[in-house]
């Protein structure tokens, strides 16, 4: 076997023909459902990641429409006050956890072995154990709330509402149980990109001429690794304070209810940055491409990256301005939230130069860039304003947050995110997406979405708190609220016609080349969609801008085994080639090991001892996972 | 045909969990007066002790031994009405105990609701006035969980204060049953 080995044939050895049809035989994904269950292809695990999360996106914007069709007039009684309770948890659970955190990391799935030269991702089978982990988080969730017991508790879950004295019944627990699987599966995604950026990137790469989508991913990654944790602690002491009367959150036996709000936003204010930073790549990506000359600054982008990074570990405080704080820890937390600006304010100035120095040509994706710099900075210049804690205690809890946080959230968010959509579809399916229905798509959601979302301001300002399910007639808040609530609607229709849009030009949308919008980045330099195995020749990278650089024909680094599934590992700052390295085969025990650690995570909702007895069955598909294969390691 | 089979499995699946699992986690914020006053038809045994529950009780399901919400808001009347001043944490002082599991009417919810509603001798007072239908059976049940035999699918939880008894969402009572009956007080229980 050894000797059949080393003696395989490599990829120079054989003609084009024969290296595609080798490499597809050893790449492979198996057809049928089991073959669907065992593959470990990132290209397949990222586009159901991406699709799971838009379903997400359109539950909770079916409930977003429930809440705006109950408080489109007041005293309403479409919706009573425990169901909407529910509902308003549910969405912002929803949309934080089930869709806007996996959507950007799977875009980075899908994405970041293509743009940094690999045939994929480190860990592959940990990528397919995420992914059914969000899998089975989310339908925890809507199976809960499907049953009359979905969370009722914002979805920020507060101690003591959220504790055991005043959240009765298995709602809490629930909440708190479906944070740990959906924080499992983005922890596994971030530690698989980390390190396929620093070790799997195409010789060449070295740090300085890494796609800029990719380092938003990497700095998003620690982020990720370094905030989830506290979120997953302060979940699983909020289910041991309510399953098995611990006290971490009881004052009255030495607990401290602070301290949930402290782990909750140490972790909860970079998860805006683990949601914005992925679409300040895309964005930087984009503008590139349509701008048509190298983005400007890309040292001064890249470290503002950084800079975002590590400043969002120190603004948490600035959501609990209202808890009582001395003076000394308002003032350093509102300092700290305002000088975040400034490399949000870099960024926005290096894009504006991009675009004024480019010809930029105005494509659907081009629009959606412009979109999100405008309203970003509006959310932006309002987030400036709460950081100040006056201003703050004012508005606290009321619609002028709500407004803030939709105006960052999908101003920042999803305007770059449907833009990537449709930069990369041609990539994702090897079609077109339709620029004309895009176009009515953009106006739709960037005018309804403003409409919808910037009365709110005005709401807050009159006092409007947020999660009231009515309000009475008196107040002089329905007429903003029905506007409100008719704006919404055509928010909505615009999210319909791209989805439509999206359904369309997969089956009839026109054919795209392997690099349809002229794009510098390697994902273009393979086919749309991408083989198995990406790309039949390791590309060797000279430059930030392969595909400009070199037009004709990238250099290539041969010499690989076609026989096992291999690739290059390459040194950490200049991407030097170090290794061939084997990547894992297809299978289906993560499958089998997510299986067992929902219904271990599910079943310790109802008994401390789901966590004894359902170890078991983990352990038993943890050793089918790791059953050593017999085969030699490496063949360095 | 596969993701048919995966979506008839997954509605199979909540349809399972539909039947065994909703009805502990509903929550009413409002009875409906009809039902409130059905509640009222207690039909206690002549020693008004025990007895059969409305017919309409039953046939909500028993809502205030067996939801969450129901037993959380008895816990909680239980602290509003002064409950804990005679009978503390459940473990007694003035009036008798319900930890022991000694009952002195029976365990049975129309005897408590009852009890609760009309009052006892030597010192129960009538709440009858003071609390609605709905209020006396949420109490009610949660005083029946105290001393419960058996554990419940559903329980409060513990309150955010000083533990001075395990948590009713730990385990059935009963494991703190002391071995023989607490002696009743000349003034308490029932006349002989």
């Amino acid at each position: 076997m050894t000797q059949d080995h080393d003696a395989g044939t490599r990829d120079h050895q054989v003609d084009r023909t024969m290296l595609e049809a080798r490499l597809a035989k050893t790449w492979r994904t198996d057809p049928g459902l089991w073959g669907a269950l065992a593959t470990v292809d990132h290209k397949i695990i990222g586009r159901r990641y991406i699709v799971t999360a838009f379903v997400f996106l359109a539950l909770g914007g079916v409930l977003a429409m429930l809440m705006r069709l109950q408080l489109a007039g007041p005293e309403a009684r479409i919706i009573g006050p425990d169901r909407y309770n529910q509902i308003f948890t549910m969405h912002g659970t929803t949309m934080m956890f089930l869709f806007a955190v996996p959507v950007m990391e799977a875009v980075a799935v899908y994405l970041v072995p293509l743009m940094i030269g690999t045939r994929n991702i480190a860990f592959p089978r940990l990528n397919a154990f995420s992914y059914w982990m969000f899998l089975f988080g989310g339908l925890l969730l809507w199976v809960a709330f499907a049953l009359d017991m979905g969370p009722d508790v914002g979805w920020f879950a507060y101690v003591p509402l959220s504790g055991p004295q005043f959240s009765a019944g298995k709602r809490a627990d629930i909440w708190a149980q479906m944070i740990t699987f959906t924080e499992v599966a983005a922890l596994a995604v971030a530690v698989e990109i980390v390190v396929t950026v620093f070790k799997q990137r195409a010789p060449g790469m070295s740090l300085d001429r890494v796609p800029l989508f990719v380092w938003a991913m990497l700095v998003t990654s620690f982020l990720v690794i370094i905030a989830m944790p506290a979120v997953m602690v302060a979940s699983t002491m909020l289910i041991l304070d309510r399953l098995v009367g611990t006290h971490f959150f009881n004052p009255a036996e030495g607990g401290d209810v602070l301290l949930w709000q402290h782990l909750f936003w140490f972790f909860g204010h970079p998860e805006v940055y683990i949601i914005f930073l992925p679409a300040v790549g895309m964005v930087s990506t984009m503008v590139a491409t349509f701008a048509r000359r190298p983005v400007f600054g890309y040292l001064a982008l890249v470290m503002a990256m950084v800079a975002t990074g590590i400043l969002a570990f120190g603004l948490w405080v600035h959501h609990m301005f209202v808890t009582g704080l001395p003076r000394l820890g308002e003032s350093f937390f509102t300092a700290s939230s305002m000088a975040i600006a400034v490399p949000a304010g870099i960024q926005i100035f290096c894009w504006i130069a991009t675009l004024w120095s480019g010809t930029p040509r105005f494509a659907t994706p081009l629009l959606w860039v412009v979109a999100f710099i405008v309203t970003f900075v509006i959310g932006g210049l309002t987030g400036v304003m709460v950081a100040s804690v006056p201003f703050d205690t004012q508005v606290h809890d009321t619609y002028f947050v709500v407004a803030h946080f939709h105006y960052v959230l999908i101003g920042g968010a999803v305007f770059p995110l449907l833009g990537a959509v449709t930069y990369w579809f041609p990539k994702f399916t090897g079609r077109m997406m339709s620029e004309r229905l895009g176009t009515w798509s953009f106006w739709l959601i960037v005018v309804g979405f403003n409409l919808t979302f910037f009365p709110m301001h005005i709401l807050g300002f009159q006092g409007m708190p947020r999660r009231i399910y009515t309000y009475q007639p008196d107040l002089p808040w329905h007429g903003l609220n029905l506007f409100v609530s008719l704006c919404a609607v055509m928010l909505v229709a615009g999210f319909v016609l791209f989805a439509v849009n999206v359904v369309r030009s997969l089956r009839c949308g026109v054919p795209a080349g392997d690099n349809p919008w002229d794009a510098p980045t390697l994902e273009w330099a393979t086919s749309s969609p991408p083989p198995p195995y990406n790309f039949a020749h390791i590309p060797v990278v000279g430059g930030s801008n392969p595909l400009w650089e070199s037009p004709e024909k990238l250099p290539v680094a041969s010499g690989l085994c076609l026989d096992r599934r291999e690739l290059i590992v390459s040194s950490v700052v200049e991407a030097q080639p170090e290794a061939r390295e084997s990547s894992p085969q297809n299978s289906v025990w993560p499958f089998f090991a997510a299986i067992a650690t929902s219904v271990m995570l599910i079943g310790s909702i109802f008994t401390p001892w789901a966590v004894v007895w359902g170890a078991v069955p983990v352990f038993v598909t943890l050793v089918g996972w790791f059953w050593p294969k017999g085969t030699p390691e490496d063949a360095a | 045909m596969r993701r048919r089979a995966v979506s008839t499995g997954f509605a199979a699946l909540v349809l399972v969990l539909a039947a065994g699992g909703c009805q502990r986690e509903e929550r009413q914020t409002r009875l409906d007066p009809p039902i409130a006053a059905a509640l009222d038809g207690v039909a206690l045994m002549p020693d008004r002790i025990s007895g059969a529950p409305p017919a309409v009780y039953v046939a909500l399901g028993k809502p205030y031994e067996r939801n969450a919400f129901n037993l959380a808001e008895g816990k909680r009347l239980y602290g509003w009405f002064g409950c804990a001043a005679c009978h503390g944490e459940g473990e007694g002082g003035k009036g008798p105990a319900f930890l022991d599991g000694w009952w002195a009417y029976g365990p049975s919810m129309v005897s408590i609701v009852s009890s609760i509603r009309d009052g006892r001798p030597h010192g129960m007072p009538p709440f009858r006035d003071k609390m609605t239908t709905e209020q006396i059976w949420q109490l009610a049940g949660y005083v029946q969980t105290i001393g419960a035999y058996s554990a419940k699918t559903a329980a409060p939880g513990r309150s955010d204060a000083k533990q001075r008894r395990p948590a009713e969402n730990r385990a059935p009572a009963a494991l703190l049953f002391d071995p023989g009956p607490t002696p009743l007080h000349p003034d308490q229980g029932p006349e002989p």
